[in-house]
């Protein structure tokens, strides 16, 4: 089968060629064909960067206007997409300045390997990689926010397998096609357009958790210090003032007023520090951006140029900043009327400081949200000195370590915010020559190449006396080099048989040469801890652990694509792509086919209120590439250890090389992926309503995964082409444009524009495996399970019987089952956008309102404050009769009577609440929360939480100043305007923004654990022109 | 002509393209071996990988899991509360697991072959004393367990053996190895202490017959077993991550407060303030208590922490896999089991003069004294001493189920202690012949101790 398709190939690129020798001899000079009917201008971006005009197209493609993009105030393209588009779902990783997001085009197709789309940026490949990211750490950046959106005059997304075909292996998540700006002619003295812009921002946390107020730190109803839970006693009861041990130990602070800390010995302070903890936490986050672009163009050249600069400080208080500073030049020359010349340069430096997140005791939201409310954080260093008055400089003080006497289990909040580093330094270059060639009539020649490289230099930076495994300093100096170089050389051609058909062919080869290259190392147990140094000098030898990895990946694809038009109203392509690479073995090809038909140009022509129909049908067969060096079984340091850190390392024992728990695949072959879709394309009353629809089904067979087999075969995994993943669903967009003002910008216009789209996503096979972790902790996961929606929730369940009933142990609570199994979905079940602009006399308003409906996410943050007794539920009271109290039982068995004492009345009253679990009422109270109830007991069932929301993702208003106030400034122009981002959000979700994911651009979603939060914004910004 | 030539160079442009995309042998060269990784190894650089998986299994997560149930810890945060009351799922079992097959068993099938192709007898004799110790431990955790077709290419998904098959094999691999393995202590790097690989095999055999109940056969073992001096540790020299004590590790650096000996059962046995403990006008626990544990402002997370700081779990301490002290302890149980209890005082005296020498504080019972005058309270004494001897080693929660929790070890939740560890998930997923479990199993003992 694989050699017919090669076969026939070769005979299209033979032909092709054929067609190409012989176009010279044509003379026919009727390249653009006048269409008769409506005048549609539309032009979309071919897979190859190549415009074509939206008429002719046969596959479902969104453009979005670069406008749009810079006017969302996002530092990144790739939020500044949400909500655009229909079927793009993006989901951050979270609010820190310039941090990541995942984009997903028509749902999850794969489960390892590149899940997100390629980008496409000047017909040059880009690497959008987030490289590290896990379930705790910094949220990493990802490499596409590294382009600054001022420069891009026009994205276009290719959903669809057909229309990405020519980019063979790549291209299975769809392509993310960025043009950037060129030189515009400007009919002033000079040729010149100067424009200036800059923005202030401000931003603001979007979403926090709700502290409880009403018991103080401890445990069993008792305060008791540097306790984790806040199950202690009630605060208003206290008598007022701590008692305090004079003579002892003490810890002295920094602060402008020497606060002194001693032992409490018996606490009685009254106050509730949760607005102040809360303060010290976050700040108002503020974005300076300045821009300033000069562009030109005359017959034989043009020029963009732009420089910007992106200074963004983040709503966490301390070391959280992005900056980004970029230059780029794109410059073309047409030497005549056959040789043009393009270059395209582009600079980038971004430098970030990141705040820890997730599950870590050195991260910030965990410090934090478990503080107790009775517990002040804000003097966070000092000098302890012991009851013998030896002082410990710098040391730290958090609510599981008051006096600062050794580093606290918990870091507080204000040493993670400014004691700890993070930064990311980059450097980026993309520069892209082109050449084009019209070497016979109609027939052009383009060769294109495009380096790409960027460079990282990570440090993570623990001091000593922070909390956990860094309790001796830690710290980490990494640098990451990744680059891709391509070379690209097509000739597209065109041949007219007759007046009623048209033949285009382009027949092309490119070539990519990717890498990765990390290099750095780690050391811990400094040697001395009084001052910053990131230097490797400052442990001994056995602390040091010095660490390199290389990757290098070939791909070399020929590929012919021919367009017929006949009658200009039907319209057919078809492609292949042959392709190898160095990450599997055999040559693999790809077809796809495409076809419109205009059908208003037979029936229905002239018809009032259907201006415009199309319909098309595409499909294609694209792939995913294997990841590099999963060939072979290999050998590999030794290492034991559990899921809780403990570890031994066979370097630490004279070096042991062994063999690794996954199993090589020497057969391992791409993956394919292949998609079938219908649409329409419809205009009505003038175009007025312009309404597009597709339906789609792809289905990916051979999919990629280190596939579990039972660790007693001595293997863990056996990398295998072994998943079957299908995805079905239907996309909308639709335009209306309530009052035209197109002809007179000054009158009032009314748009109104909106998509929806429903995507179902199933996992037919894994194999015979039960279950495919992909991301989260050993407790709760998203994992691909047969018949179940890829990255479903997994975990600990609730005993049932036969019938579904939960099984009660002997005191009337839910008991947990010996397996987990599945506990939900995070897929959305649909999505939606709803936006509308309005415009009069120079001022524009535009309003986007988005939705994500019926998708789940696992509360983990919500859970594990419950266990610690800070969520308001777990600090209720209930009263209850004598009778009631000498019935109920907590989870440990104990009636309520024996657990307090009566009121006057007889009655009892106590923290806790009152759950009928089917064998009667029972007493939810610290023993079931910090158990079986709570985030950190085994069962997660009741964590999964729906987190659908509705937000107001965007509202902006710009106002271009009339000429009348211009001219009397002398400006050619000027404008400005205002942008709200995020300003709204209505979920239920008890946790973060749930757009927010805690392991990023990792292939398992809707995880929230101690994630740092998400943000709104407010966005100033003025432009003027020269 | 000028047309002819243009036609060349386009043709001279991408004739060779198609030359190139048509050469797959050249670009698959870059991704054939992985350059981060190695293709092979040598089986004595393998060896000290398995021994760190047995270490990993009889110190770290499994050891814990087995000394909360045994009521040797308590579990005291977090995660660690739900363990403390016996609520733990097959998830919770994963990592043990694929430690002890992936990084223990596999390996040292691997060793086998390679040292025997190498006539290396030493070295294969030590591979299978590993195997034969993780899986000794593996079985007496989860029962029946792979082992005659595990870690075996021609079986993807090993059957699970009978508990009382798997002793056969390893106690078929400990003969074998002791007749390799001479007098020997090459080959562990993994180790520390003055072992021979002889006398840790024949003690090895002693504790696995002793669970079968063969009390005769386990004496004749374990009179070749561990002598005085000669104990066998898990070596942690070097106070870094990765190193270090694995309870260290867990107590203080990683998981600090998550586990505690506050109300632990072996605490209450050692506490002079106690209803229940041991201490009598013959023994003095002061010392033994003291290496044992932290207690009030020494304990940084709890009132009675587990000593990290300079005692039994102290970082740079090394960990008892097999020693002289439950040799005898062995000799001790079994004379007394078939009737010879003067014999059998006489092993637990040797026991306590080691304590002696060790801590200070033990004299000798003689047959009379009110702890051993009759069989059931000598057998009590020396399982209590044993219990107490062997802190943080699986072994000690075997004890306690293999006797029907003859000491008395109080329940924390519910009416009984568990008797086994859940299958894993991870197994349960991909590996059919995985016996059947329900969360009420982990009450039921293992075969071998019913």
């Amino acid at each position: 089968m694989i050699n017919y398709l090669k076969l026939g190939l070769f005979a299209l690129i033979i032909i092709a060629l054929g067609n190409t020798i012989n176009a010279q001899n044509k003379t026919n000079d009727t390249i653009v064909k006048k269409s008769d009917g409506i005048q549609l201008e539309e032009i979309s971006i071919t897979a190859i960067g190549e415009q074509k005009n939206s008429r002719k197209i046969g596959y479902s493609t969104s453009q979005i206007n670069g406008k749009a993009v810079v006017s969302s105030g996002e530092s990144g393209l790739i939020q500044g997409l949400s909500g655009k588009v229909s079927n793009l779902a993006i989901t951050k990783n979270s609010g820190d300045p310039g941090a990541g997001g995942f984009i997903q085009i028509r749902g999850q197709s794969t489960i390892t390997g590149n899940l997100q789309p390629l980008i496409v940026i000047d017909g040059v490949p880009m690497s959008n990689s987030s490289f590290g990211g896990g379930v705790d750490g910094v949220v990493q950046q990802s490499r596409l926010n590294d382009i600054n959106p001022q420069d891009i005059a026009n994205v276009e997304v290719l959903k669809g397998a057909a229309a990405a075909a020519v980019w063979g292996t790549r291209a299975s998540n769809g392509v993310i096609i960025v043009t950037t700006k060129k030189g515009k002619y400007s009919d002033k003295k000079n040729n010149m357009n100067i424009e200036l812009s800059s923005s202030f921002g401000l931003d603001f946390v979007n979403k926090e958790y709700e502290k409880q107020s009403i018991f103080g730190q401890g445990t069993g109803g008792k305060w008791k210090a540097n306790t984790g839970g806040t199950w202690g006693d009630k605060i208003e009861t206290r008598s007022g003032t701590d008692e305090l041990n004079m003579n002892g130990a003490y810890f002295f602070t920094y602060n402008k007023e020497n606060t002194l800390y001693r032992p409490i010995l018996k606490k009685g302070d009254k106050t509730v520090y949760n607005d102040l903890n809360r303060d010290q936490v976050f700040r108002t986050g503020k974005t300076f951006n300045n821009n300033v672009s000069i562009s030109s163009a005359n017959e034989k050249s043009s020029v963009y140029f732009n420089l910007s600069d992106w200074n963004q400080e983040g709503i966490l208080n301390g070391n959280s900043d992005y900056r980004r500073s970029t230059g780029r030049l794109n410059y073309t020359h047409n030497l005549n009327d056959k040789f043009k010349f393009s270059l395209n340069t582009f600079l980038s430096k971004i430098y970030s400081n990141r705040i820890q997140q997730g599950s870590n005791l050195d991260g910030l939201y965990l410090g934090y949200l478990r503080t107790s409310p009775d517990f002040n954080n804000t003097d966070y260093i000092g000098t302890y000195y012991n009851a013998s008055g030896v002082a410990v400089f710098n040391s730290h003080r958090g609510y599981r370590n008051y006096m600062g006497s050794a580093a606290p289990t918990y870091n507080n909040p204000g040493w993670t915010l400014n004691k700890q580093t993070n930064t990311s330094d980059v450097s980026r270059i993309i520069i892209t020559p082109e050449a084009t060639w019209e070497w016979a009539k109609k027939s052009i020649l383009t060769v294109r190449t495009g380096y790409d490289v960027s460079n990282d230099r990570r440090i993570t930076y623990f001091p000593t006396l922070s909390a956990g495994s860094n309790a001796n300093g830690a710290f980490t100096d990494e640098f990451i080099k990744q680059s891709e170089l391509s070379f690209h050389a097509y000739n597209k051609n065109v041949i007219d048989v007759n007046n009623n058909l048209t033949i285009n062919t382009t027949v092309g080869f490119l070539y990519t040469n990717r890498g990765i290259y990390n290099i750095g190392g780690s050391a811990s147990q400094f040697i001395l801890n009084n001052q910053d140094r990131f230097a490797f000098i400052n442990s001994t030898s056995e602390n040091k652990n010095p660490f390199n990895n290389i990757q290098n990946q070939i791909n070399n694809r020929i590929y012919a694509i021919t367009d017929i038009d006949y009658l200009d109203k039907i319209f057919f392509q078809l492609t292949a792509a042959s392709e190898a690479s160095s990450t599997f073995k055999s040559r693999f090809t790809y077809p796809s086919a495409s076809l419109a038909y205009e059908f208003t140009k037979d029936i229905l022509k002239g018809n009032a209120v259907l201006s415009y129909g199309k319909l098309r049908s595409s499909f294609g067969l694209v792939g995913v590439e294997p990841p590099a060096y999963l060939w072979s079984t290999n050998y590999i340091n030794s290492s034991s250890a559990s899921g809780w850190g403990e570890t031994l390392d066979g370097s630490q024992f004279g070096g042991s090389i062994y063999r690794s728990s996954v199993q090589g695949n020497p057969d391992i072959k791409p993956e394919q992926k292949t998609e079938l879709e219908f649409g329409t394309d419809l205009k009505f009353f003038k175009n007025k309503i312009s309404l597009s629809a597709s339906y789609y089904q792809n289905k990916t067979t051979g999919a990629i995964f280190a596939v579990d087999v039972p660790a007693s075969s001595g293997f863990t995994s056996k990398w295998d082409n072994a998943a079957t993943i299908s995805n079905k669903g239907i996309e909308v967009e639709l335009n209306l444009k309530v009052i035209d003002n197109q002809d007179n910008p000054d009158k009032l216009g009314l748009n109104i524009y909106g998509n929806i789209s429903k995507n179902k996503n199933i996992v037919d096979d894994i194999n015979g495996v039960n279950s495919i972790f992909l991301s989260g902790f050993t407790g709760t996961s998203s994992r691909a399970v047969a018949g179940q929606a890829l990255g479903v929730f997994w975990g600990g369940k609730w005993e049932t019987d036969a019938s579904g009933n939960l099984v009660l142990d002997a005191n009337g609570f839910k008991k947990a089952a010996a397996t987990e199994g599945v506990l939900g979905d995070p897929n959305a079940k649909y999505r939606a956008g709803i936006g509308t602009n309005l415009s009069w006399k120079g001022f524009n308003l535009n309003v986007l309102f988005e939705t994500s409906q019926g998708g789940q996410m696992w509360a983990g943050t919500y859970g594990v404050l419950n266990n610690f007794g800070i969520t308001p539920e777990t600090a209720n009271e209930v009263t209850v009769t004598a009778d009631e109290a000498s019935k109920i039982k907590n989870y440990n068995g104990q009636t309520i009577d024996k657990l307090t004492t009566a009121n006057a009345d007889g009655s009892y009253t106590l923290r806790g609440n009152l759950e009928d679990f089917g064998g009667g009422k029972v007493l939810l109270d610290q023993s079931w929360y910090t158990g079986l109830g709570g985030g950190f007991g085994s069962v997660s069932q009741d964590y999964i939480k729906d987190a659908s929301w509705f937000r107001l993702r965007e509202i902006s208003l710009n106002y271009n100043l009339p000429k009348s106030i211009l001219n009397k400034l002398h400006i050619p122009g000027a404008s400005i305007g205002f942008t709200g981002r995020n300003l709204l959000l209505w979920t239920k979700f008890p946790g973060v923004d749930p757009e927010l994911n805690l392991t990023g651009t990792s292939n398992g979603r809707g995880l929230d654990y101690f994630t740092n939060p998400g943000t709104k914004s407010y966005i100033f910004s003025l432009k003027l022109n020269f | 002509m000028k047309k002819i030539i243009k036609n060349i160079i386009v043709w001279m442009f991408f004739a060779p393209l198609f030359i190139i995309t048509s050469c797959k042998k050249d670009i698959n060269e870059i991704n054939k071996t992985n350059p981060n990784e190695f293709s092979d190894s040598d089986a004595k650089l393998m060896i000290t990988g398995a021994q760190l998986a047995n270490v990993m299994l009889n110190e770290g997560e499994a050891a814990r899991l087995a000394g909360i149930f045994a009521g040797q810890f308590t579990g005291y945060d977090r995660q660690y509360i739900s363990y403390g009351q016996y609520n733990v799922n097959a998830g919770d079992f994963n990592s043990a697991w694929e430690n002890l097959y992936t990084n223990g068993v596999g390996q040292c099938k691997l060793i086998k072959t390679k040292a025997s192709a190498n006539g290396d007898k030493v070295l294969e004799g030590v591979a299978m004393i590993t195997e034969a110790n993780l899986l000794l431990t593996a079985s007496s955790l989860w029962g029946n367990i792979p082992a005659s077709e595990a870690c075996n290419e021609n079986f993807p998904t090993p059957k699970y053996d009978k508990m009382a098959d798997v002793y056969t094999y390893c106690i078929d691999l400990l003969n074998s190895a002791i007749t390799k393995v001479g007098s020997s202590s090459n080959y562990a790097s993994a180790y520390s202490g003055d072992f021979t690989w002889k006398e840790v095999a024949y003690t090895l055999k002693a504790r696995a017959l002793l669970h079968s109940k063969d009390y005769t056969g386990a004496i004749a073992a374990a009179n070749e077993g561990i002598s005085l001096g000669n104990d066998f540790y898990a070596k942690h020299e070097t106070a870094s991550p990765g190193a270090w004590n694995l309870y260290y590790d867990f107590l203080d650096w990683n998981r600090g407060g998550y586990m505690s000996c506050e109300d632990s059962h072996i605490f209450a046995l050692l506490d002079s303030a106690s209803s229940i403990n041991k201490r009598n006008i013959k023994t003095d626990e002061s010392e033994r208590f003291n290496h044992y544990f932290l207690v009030d402002a020494d304990a940084p997370y709890s009132a009675v922490d587990p000593n990290m700081y300079g005692g039994i779990f102290d970082a740079v301490s090394n960990f008892e896999m097999l020693g002289y002290n439950e040799n005898q302890l062995i000799l001790a149980e079994c004379y007394a089991r078939i009737g010879n209890n003067i014999e059998s005082l006489k092993h637990l005296n040797l026991v306590r003069a080691a304590h002696e020498s060790n801590y200070g504080g033990y004299n000798a019972y003689v047959i009379t004294d009110s702890q051993v005058n009759t069989t059931a309270n000598l057998l009590k004494e020396i399982l209590i001493e044993k219990y107490v001897s062997l802190f943080g080693q699986v072994e000690a929660f075997n004890d306690v189920r293999r006797t029907s929790n003859l000491i008395g070890v109080p329940v924390n939740n519910g009416t009984a202690l568990p008797g086994r560890f859940l299958y894993p998930q991870s197994e349960i997923n991909s590996n059919a012949n995985t016996p059947v479990q329900s969360q009420s199993d982990l009450f039921v003992p293992v075969d071998l101790y019913k």
